[in-house]
């Protein structure tokens, strides 16, 4: 039965994406359930990656719906198509049809331009809906979502009832700009994604940045658990961990030394505030800590870095919030 | 995992044992928590807990507590009650019994009026006591222009803040299909144009005094002011704090301020006690805030700042507050004070995470605070 689960890691990996556990476990309760999957985690730690892989793990389309404030009905459900109608009013203008014919005419479905919510309900075969950033968009839709994803039908006044032909595999993301309500956390399964540690980001640098050496990804993977401690802006997430891998290669980089460091630091950061701290302040303990795990004897792992870290960078005081 | 044989019982039983420690969980919860289980190879003690959490679990911040829970419950060493319920009556505000006596709010009120103008104003400096009248010395007509002023003031604070009125303000949004549907009775003219106009939305107060020792000199004007607001706005919250969270909004909508006021010192164990801000927001938080935080909220603190709890816990509790309310107002009586810097720590700490933060010693402040919300609609 639980060999379900490793299907499920085997197809991540060999889609590329480096799963821990509790990742592969979620995705499998999420498919074997049918139950929405809400994923929450900082910003670039690869929570819309989930379901992009989990889509094509199950050869299933995705369908996605990026929410922003504002979001309403009917841009994430369906909207008529007013042009359309227009024209065929226009073009019917000389028939003698009565006013209910043509009126019914123009509300049915040719007219009817469906969104995200309403194509993966009308989908041929159940389709991985990922509903990206539900934080930002308002508390009015989230309860309109939460209707959505109890009922799976729409009703529509001009047509009536559509039914979904089959539940749709969901995914929620949230950077959690905003609490999302209770009803709909509890309509979920729930999925906590962590900045990775030393070795997953490893996995990931190896895996994909192609042309990586070996010393190169750990020391980029030690830099990252390092500087993560620091109390910055916006911290850096796994995306960013690959772009500045890409970026170091690109320069002919083997190895990470200050100069290389202070070469990219734009790449790292997307905050000014953030590169300037670390430049001057943190990129000194850094580097000597990677020395220090350097020295130690054995092979690097979360452990000895954690101990160098714990070393030789600034004490940061106050919660990092992630 | 020996408890396999009445699996059923005992994951019912695990999930009360959650809610008792305040995860939100129901049967559906629980009957997806078998579901999962079902599902998976039970004998993998990894896998159940990550499946559990994934099923049971709806917040990252409860995951401490469902690990403690697990741990106690899936494989039971030796259970240490003792520490559990320690740890519970930590969360419940209102319970802890002070060790001094619960002092008589109107004896106290009756002790702060007979004191009236001996008492030194600790954050203001004498001219402007001289020009600006204290609270505690209020006229029947100031307090009628206090009363009226507090209207408008929960007037202000109950119109929608946000982006709401933005999109009525830009007015109109085309309704296509009214218009469409009109047009069609005239061949697929477009003459009248339909609209649609959003709805008003309704603001949802949630007010938190310090009636703190530190609060000592405000705090009979602060009973007055909640127990205008509250009689002036409908959709009112009511908490008062000073080492625990009480609520006292059922006490405070007596229609007098006497009874009220009685009513009050029932409940609140610790009038007058030492602050603990940082742990009454966070019990406040814990307890009411899934029924009562959205971002239409608004959360009025009112409070001097001064925090003899740990400031970790007062900053990690506001950050959430700023996360799942609309707006937080603090009022800090001290700040009318010539020079008053928020310099105390705790003050500091929450700074950060407020929008407005006015003073409110006097009626002078009170109408800049009514002009200074009527100004921020953000």
């Amino acid at each position: 039965m639980h060999t379900g689960i490793n299907d499920i890691q085997q197809l991540l990996e060999g889609e590329g994406y480096v799963a821990d556990r509790s990742l592969s476990t979620a995705l499998y309760l999420a498919i074997q359930l049918r139950k929405p999957l809400l994923i929450e985690g900082a910003a670039g730690v690869g929570k819309t990656e989930v379901a992009k892989v989990m889509a094509r793990a199950l050869e299933a389309d995705l369908i996605r719906l990026q929410c922003y404030e504002g979001l309403d009905a009917t841009t994430s459900l369906y909207e008529w198509n007013y042009q359309r109608q227009l024209l065929h009013i226009r073009l019917q203008e000389s028939t003698d049809l009565p006013l209910e014919v043509k009126e019914r005419e123009i509300f049915s479905e040719p007219f009817l331009l469906k969104r995200p919510l309403l194509q993966a309900i009308t989908h041929p075969k159940a389709p991985v809906l990922l509903i990206d950033e539900v934080d930002r968009a308002d508390e009015e839709w989230e309860a309109f979502l939460l209707e959505v994803l109890s009922d799976w039908q729409v009703t529509i006044p001009e047509i009536g009832t559509i039914a979904a032909r089959h539940v749709p595999y969901v995914v929620l993301t949230s950077n959690r700009t905003r609490e999302l309500g209770d009803a709909l956390r509890r309509r979920c399964l729930y999925l906590w994604i962590d900045f990775p540690t030393y070795e997953k980001e490893l996995a990931i640098v190896s895996r994909k940045v192609p042309g990586i050496n070996s010393e190169l990804a750990k020391q980029i993977a030690a830099f990252m658990q390092m500087v993560r401690r620091a109390k910055l802006e916006k911290i850096p997430g796994i995306a960013e961990t690959l772009d500045w891998s890409a970026a170091l290669i690109a320069l002919h980089r083997d190895h990470l030394d200050r100069d290389a460091v202070e070469q990219t630091l734009g790449v790292l950061f997307k905050h000014r505030e953030d590169a300037d701290l670390l430049r001057t302040q943190w990129l000194d303990h850094v580097l000597q800590g990677l020395q220090t795990v350097e020295n130690t004897n054995g092979p690097w792992s979360q452990d000895t870095i954690d101990r160098a870290a714990d070393q030789v960078l600034p004490k940061v005081t106050g919660s990092r919030r992630p | 995992m020996k408890r396999f044989g009445d699996l059923t019982a005992h994951v019912v039983t695990f999930c009360r044992a959650l809610r008792v420690r305040g995860l939100t969980i129901g049967p559906r919860e629980a009957a997806d928590a078998l579901r999962a289980l079902a599902s998976i190879d039970v004998s993998d003690r990894r896998l159940c807990y990550l499946s559990l959490r994934t099923v049971l679990v709806t917040r990252h911040e409860d995951f401490p507590t469902f690990d403690a829970v697990f741990a106690e419950y899936w494989n039971p060493p030796a259970p240490e009650p003792a520490r559990l319920q320690d740890a519970g009556a930590d969360e419940l505000p209102g319970d802890g019994e002070g060790e001094r006596p619960k002092p008589s709010v109107m004896d106290w009120l009756d002790q702060a009026l007979q004191a009236e103008g001996e008492t030194p104003v600790a954050a203001y400096s004498p001219d402007e006591a001289l020009t600006r009248k204290d609270f505690s010395a209020f006229t029947a007509s100031e307090l009628d222009e206090m009363s009226r002023l507090v209207v408008a003031i929960a007037r202000r604070v109950a119109t929608r803040l946000s982006r709401r009125t933005r999109a009525v303000q830009r007015s109109h949004h085309l309704d296509l299909r009214r218009t469409i549907r009109h047009s069609l009775r005239r061949g697929g003219e477009v003459l009248d144009l339909a609209y649609r106009r959003r709805k008003i939305q309704k603001t949802r107060v949630v007010l938190l005094a310090d009636v703190s020792g530190s609060m000592d000199l405000y705090s009979r004007f602060l009973i007055q002011f909640i127990f205008a607001l509250q009689h002036a706005l409908g959709q009112i919250e009511t908490f008062v704090f000073s080492t625990s969270l009480t609520r006292v909004t059922d006490a405070m909508s007596e229609a007098d301020l006497r009874q009220a006021l009685d009513e009050v010192a029932q409940r609140v164990p610790d009038w007058s006690g030492g602050t603990k801000i940082g742990h009454s927001v966070r019990s406040f938080l814990h307890l009411y805030g899934r029924s009562l935080l959205g971002s239409r909220t608004v959360a009025i603190i009112i409070s001097d700042g001064w925090d003899t709890g740990e400031i970790d816990v007062l900053r990690d509790a506001m950050d959430e507050l700023r996360r799942r309310v609309g707006r937080i107002i603090w009022l800090n009586p001290l700040l009318g004070g010539t020079g008053y810097e928020p310099i105390c720590q705790g003050m500091r700490a929450a700074l950060p995470y407020v929008d407005v933060f006015a003073s409110a010693h006097n009626l002078d402040s009170l109408r800049q605070l009514e002009k200074h919300l009527a100004a921020r609609a953000r």
